[in-house]
């Protein structure tokens, strides 16, 4: 292999598939980044076995050729060239790639090309797009909510659903769910709903970065892969198999209190309270106060910590319904209200043991449920 | 003002509530603890079993070697039970500053509640002869001004002593002692001690304290403060106990697992019902195992979320318990389970039903079969084989 590249540019891949490495692994080589010339271009792939990224690089090609090269090594080196042309060489029968920029020489050990997993095609299956910025939205307001923990591996992923032109994205660690819904810009013959790993969706979002172009997405449930193409990317993935928890009977229907309240003020006695609640089991406690002829209404937020201390916050509202009473994981409360870009959320509770529902006011495609925590009132 | 600080210790309790209750055994060698033909330990000896040589903590073995004519007596705890709440209330007449340890001892603050007596003496008389007239039970108090040196002062007394150390005289009275008197001074640190040429409590309050912190740490801190005498501790009614513990010496040193399991199953149970009947929920479980030549060795694993399901207790304590066999074979004597890091009923609740609530619903439900009909009305399969 014999080819030369700017080395901005390949700097630029190495960001985009250097995520996909595995950091640990049985199989040594997924910590390596392949290197192939294809066309006139030269192609870049990691994975680390749940998925795999692949991106390509503007090169002029002299001599086709293929290697993989240890990731850190490799980043490190590009990263610490000045931004000039860098010539490849891969010797004959050889595992060492030469580096060659102005005055500056290296040369990296590599494993053949031969032993890199094989990065999956998905070429059948469902397949469709979708608007980059839904898509963006979509992923950060749901992804936070899966389980980090691996006990129950379904709640890892956040279970996406196609249906003709709904397309839905749901994440849930059984302590809290968000339910995210978009319309996908061709409508998909077949229904279908699997697991992403969070990871990759993670990942996905990341990638994005500010493309405006629409994701393209393939999904082959047989083979349990999908696919989604963007503008300067591939990204594959492995998806969860298992069934995800009917999550929609958990969505109280009705409330008895609602109050809607200014996200921002919202959030700042939040994260106050969190300072006091990091030493009483992470508990905020929330009384809803309904107004009255001359007085608004109030959401009244307070932290007690036995050996330290605690704190009081009000902020107005706008309350429909009886007082009331709930109490949270600070966590969960300033983890949904953190994504939200709209200016007021609804609060609603039916009782201090029922689930809570945050709803951004003026959409209707987003819903937030946490279960609230037992307390001694 | 310097405090007044009572130790009042009741002399060889068991076996003297034995003789109280059975005038027949007064003035005889009684030595109360298990059954002395399986194992056990001496928990109690009279007066009159001491000359043999007999002390608490020994076998029972032992004590029937050494004394063959002594009267053996298994310990009947609902019997200690009533005189020693009698032995509080007493106690409590006389000032209300009271700290409990176990069934038989107190400490006392008297602080300006000896007045009417005249002093601290006359108010001790008061108290061991209200105690021998009600209950027919002799106790020895040390009175000083901290409770390290009170305690010191009645354990040299006993039996039916009484022993003041006036304010000023604490180090003349410790310096003389050896090392091993001082409360939390155990083998271990005495053994370090000697090697350091440290004998008696003197030599190691004149220690420089750099050096007894350098050895010891935190507890040198504390060890040197008592070798001088500075106990700045209250005395106060115990709060809210900060773990529970529960352990079975079995009556042979055994490595089948099956009856490990069990028997570590039946301690899980009674801890968790204890921390269900006392509202809380435990973030920790320890493990603790004595192997047949006393080496002790503990083990402690953190729950995701606390819990007081015994299910979920067992599965932490059996996971520690396996992973100890697996790595050592050597024949155990004594299982025990503790649970710490405690909190109240606080709990997250979960969206989707689990089997961990399920679980708590069943505790729920056997612990109201239990209140309602005995203990041993209900109990899980595992639990026969630990009790057979």
């Amino acid at each position: 292999m014999k080819l030369s590249c700017l080395q901005e540019n390949l700097n630029r891949g190495l960001g985009i598939v250097g995520r996909a490495v595995a950091t640990r692994s049985t199989l040594p080589i997924t910590q390596n980044i392949l290197l192939a010339s294809e066309q006139s271009r030269l192609k870049l792939a990691a994975t680390n076995l749940e998925m795999a990224t692949t991106c390509w690089v503007g090169a002029k090609v002299e001599q086709d050729g293929a290697i993989t090269i240890p990731a850190r090594l490799l980043i490190d080196f590009v990263n610490s060239l000045p931004n000039d042309l860098i010539e490849i060489t891969l010797p004959p029968n050889s595992h060492t790639l030469e580096f060659k920029s102005g005055r500056f020489q290296a040369h990296i050990n590599g494993i053949d090309a031969q032993d890199f997993p094989p990065i999956p095609e998905v070429s059948d299956g469902v397949t469709t797009n979708i608007e980059a910025d839904a898509f963006r939205e979509g992923i950060t307001q749901v992804v936070f909510a899966a389980a980090t923990e691996e006990s129950r591996p379904v709640l890892t992923g956040i279970n996406t659903e196609f249906e003709g032109e709904k397309f839905n994205l749901v994440a849930a660690d059984g302590f809290r769910l968000a339910v995210y819904k978009t319309t996908l810009n061709s409508p998909v013959s077949d229904k279908a709903t699997v697991i992403i790993p969070a990871r990759t969706l993670n990942e996905l979002n990341r990638l994005l970065g500010d493309q405006e172009e629409p994701v393209e997405i393939t999904i082959n449930q047989q083979k349990s892969q999908a696919l989604f193409h963007l503008k300067n990317a591939e990204l594959v993935s492995q998806l969860i198999q298992g069934s995800f928890p009917n999550y929609s009977q958990v969505i109280p229907q009705s409330y008895a209190t609602r109050a809607v309240v200014d996200v921002k003020e919202f959030l700042r006695v939040i994260k106050m309270s969190s300072i006091f609640a990091r030493d009483a089991s992470g508990i905020i406690r929330l009384f809803i106060t309904p107004g009255a002829e001359l007085t608004p209404g109030k959401v009244t937020v307070s932290a007690q910590a036995e050996e330290v201390g605690g704190n009081v916050s009000e902020i107005d509202a706008l309350v429909d319904g009886e007082e009331a009473k709930i109490a949270f994981n600070v966590k969960y409360l300033s983890d949904v209200l953190s994504v939200l870009h709209q200016a007021q959320v609804a609060l609603e509770i039916t009782t201090p043991s029922s689930p809570g529902v945050i709803r951004p006011m003026g959409v209707d495609n987003y819903v937030h449920v946490i279960m609230p925590m037992f307390v001694q009132w | 003002m310097a405090r007044c600080i009572f130790h009042i210790d009741l002399d060889a309790f068991f076996a003297s509530v034995e003789q109280a209750l059975n005038p027949e055994l007064s003035g005889k060698p009684v030595i109360v603890g298990g059954d002395p033909e399986r194992r056990g330990v001496v928990a109690s000896a009279s007066y009159e079993a001491r000359p043999f040589g007999i002390h608490a903590g020994m076998p029972l073995s032992k004590a029937r070697r050494l004394c063959p004519q002594a009267i053996f007596i298994q310990a009947g705890f609902s019997r200690y039970r009533e005189p020693s709440h009698k032995f509080m209330e007493i106690l409590s007449d006389f000032s209300p500053c009271i700290e409990p340890l176990g069934l038989d001892e107190a400490y006392l603050d008297v602080t300006g509640y000896q007045e009417p007596y005249g002093s601290p003496q006359e108010l001790a008389l008061a108290i061991k002869e209200r105690i021998y007239k009600e209950l027919k039970l002799t106790a020895s108090i040390g009175i000083a001004t901290c409770k390290v040196v009170a305690k010191i002062a009645s354990d040299l007394c006993k039996p039916d002593g009484l022993l003041e150390i006036t304010p000023g005289e604490e180090c003349h009275f410790l310096n003389p002692l050896p090392v091993a008197k001082l409360p939390g001074v155990g083998k271990k640190t005495e053994q370090v001690l000697k090697e350091m040429a440290i004998a008696t409590i003197g030599e190691l309050a004149s220690l420089p304290l750099d050096i007894v912190k350098k050895r010891f740490g935190k507890f040198g801190m504390v060890i040197h403060g008592y070798a001088n005498g500075i106990d700045d501790r209250k005395v106060e009614a115990p709060g809210e106990s900060k773990s529970i513990n529960k352990q079975n010496t079995f009556a042979q040193d055994t490595l089948e697992q099956h009856f490990l399991e069990a028997s570590l199953h039946y301690l899980c149970e009674q801890v968790s019902a204890e921390l269900r009947y006392r509202d809380k929920q435990a973030r920790s479980v320890t493990l603790k195992l004595r192997y047949a030549d006393f080496k002790t060795i503990t083990r402690q694993v953190t729950l995701k979320e606390a819990s007081n399901v015994s299910q979920v207790i067992f599965a932490a304590a059996l996971q520690l318990l396996s992973k100890v066999l697996a790595q050592k074979e050597k024949p155990i004597r004594l299982i025990g389970i503790k649970v710490s890091n405690l909190s109240g009923k606080e709990k997250q609740l979960h969206m989707f039903n689990t089997e961990t609530e399920k679980l708590g619903h069943l505790d729920r439900a056997i612990d109201e079969i239990r209140k309602r009909y005995g203990s041993t009305a209900i109990k899980k399969g595992k639990d026969i084989l630990s009790l057979s």
